[in-house]
């Protein structure tokens, strides 16, 4: 029987954000798949060159919506480290609450998203609305629900005073209840058993060869997390669990999901208890560096997100180059998809975390010949047309 | 097994509705949220801080129709609020905190929007 091609997107009900997955099937089962990405490419990193090492935190933000406070963290510290500015203590503890609060509202989305995706609306609905008071927190604390735009060089923007502490505890216990029920759901009900157990499984040594990252690795049984291997903010001081579950398949990812969301409730209950006092931010705004290379890693949501910046001194980068979690969890993810169904595909495709708005970069591989070619502005101008 | 959500769903069928009707109801934003802001003239020195360290270059700096006294250049910034992309890097750097803040966010319109009203209104009579 030959081969068919089935397109799933660019635009596809179980697809949130534009990206083709070219799907080779033998009747029901997949024998190939090609991601294709390239429609949401805004040249972020170009742009960043022309403006100015402070602006650049607002526009490094805006890589990712939902991991924002993640890109200005590996931004801004990448920064320091050029620059050699110490960080108050007390930003350091703020810039983690952040982070943590991030992290939850991300995992409950991506977990709501994926019962959508196996037909399971009434959990989506629900999950969505007890999402609803951590991103209440996240605008108490940073005065934006999603965007976040809490750092500036060498601190944080705004304080927390106890009337907000208070909050954040009292909300977080009910968003702990509810996951801890989610969680039973997500292990016990039958829908959900019935799509995601045993589906897209990726053993551990296949997950370490094509270098899975965050929770999808944790998922195939590998301890493997910046924030406990190579701590940075505070995460050096406060205790916490690497999660992982050794199934590999796409249930296991979620449930790594679900297990950090509980962990980071813990995280913010510690850092709340013991935040230290002092100042927040440097007196002076930092404006110069002088030359000098960084390079920067932190632990993203959906896994480890890496900055290398380079500075010729002055007030503009010269080069900052991202490599997001999902560029790796995405594009490498294919070895996920052999011998699963079409129906499986979008299923697979979640269990990932796909932040497409991330993945985007300017690379023509030729298929043939196996060669590459990075494209000028110009190039991509005449293309355009 | 079975249907575990069941319980759970029966449950708030009797419960009132988590979501609001928006246009007839106020949608809430805390007073922390970062929303509409405009330079208060009765400060403002037109030193032009704000439109140079604006991340999305969203203000400009337009001529006074009136002379003040503590705004030599005669000059005020007018935040075009299509461009804007509410950071507040302009409140913060502002060094005589000129600018009014507000939690103010439905002004998605049809039209260009920008604060030179709001900044005109504020002229001291």
């Amino acid at each position: 029987m030959s081969l068919i091609e089935i397109p799933v997107g660019p635009q596809h009900p179980a697809l949130h954000e534009p990206i083709l997955l070219r799907v080779r099937a033998d009747g029901e089962r997949v024998v190939g798949i090609q991601v294709v990405t390239g429609y949401n490419h805004r040249g972020v990193e170009k742009l960043g060159e022309r403006s100015t090492w402070s602006k650049d935190v607002f526009l490094y933000s805006r890589i990712c919506g939902i991991c924002n406070t993640v890109h200005a963290q590996t931004y801004t510290q990448g920064v320091e480290a050029i620059g050699g500015i110490e960080v108050p203590p007390r930003a350091q503890y703020l810039r983690t609450l952040v982070m943590e609060l991030e992290r939850i509202h991300s995992h409950i989305l991506i977990c709501a998203v994926m019962a959508e995706v196996v037909g399971f609306d009434s959990l989506f609905m629900l999950m969505m609305r007890d999402r609803e008071p951590v991103m209440m927190l996240k605008e108490l604390v940073t005065g934006n629900r999603v965007i976040a735009d809490y750092y500036v060089l060498g601190g944080v923007r705004r304080d927390l005073d106890e009337v907000k502490k208070d909050k954040i505890l009292k909300v977080l216990e009910g968003v702990e209840a509810r996951v801890k029920y989610y969680k039973k759901i997500f292990m016990e009900d039958y829908t959900i058993t019935k799509r995601l157990l045993g589906v897209g499984v990726i053993k551990p040594s296949e997950a370490v060869a094509y270098s899975l990252v965050g929770p999808t690795l944790r998922g195939s049984g590998v301890k493997s997390d910046v924030r406990a291997d190579d701590p940075y903010a505070a995460y050096g001081e406060i205790p916490f669990n690497v999660v992982t579950y050794s199934d590999g398949d796409s249930l296991s990812r979620m449930l790594v999901r679900l297990d950090e969301t509980l962990e980071s409730i813990e995280m913010i209950r510690y850092i709340i208890k013991h935040l230290p006092e002092g100042p927040i931010a440097p007196k002076t705004p930092i404006r110069t560096l002088h030359e000098g290379e960084a390079f920067s890693r932190v632990e993203a949501p959906r896994g480890e997100l890496i900055y290398h910046i380079v500075s010729k001194g002055g007030d503009k980068p010269y080069r900052v180059k991202v490599r997001t979690p999902s560029f790796n969890n995405i594009i490498n993810g294919v070895i996920a998809y052999r011998d699963a169904r079409i129906a499986d595909v979008p299923v697979i495709l979640t269990s990932f975390d796909p932040c497409i708005s991330c993945t985007e970069r300017i690379l023509v591989i030729d298929e043939r010949n196996g060669s590459t070619k990075v494209l000028s502005l110009k190039d991509l101008s005449r293309w355009g047309k | 097994m079975g249907l575990k959500l069941l319980t759970e769903v029966l449950s708030n069928v009797f419960k009132r509705a988590s979501t609001i009707e928006y246009p007839k109801q106020p949608s809430l934003a805390l007073k922390e949220h970062r929303g509409q802001q405009y330079a208060d003239l009765s400060k403002c020195v037109g030193c032009s801080l704000c439109a140079v360290e604006c991340p999305s270059n969203a203000i400009t700096m337009a001529s006074l129709p009136v002379k003040l006294k503590h705004n030599p250049r005669s000059i005020y910034p007018v935040i075009d609020y299509g461009k804007c992309i509410f950071c507040y890097r302009c409140v913060d750097v502002c060094p005589v905190k000129a600018y009014v803040i507000t939690n103010y966010f439905e002004i998605a319109s049809d039209r260009p929007g920008n604060s030179s009203e709001l900044s005109l209104n504020t002229i001291p009579k």
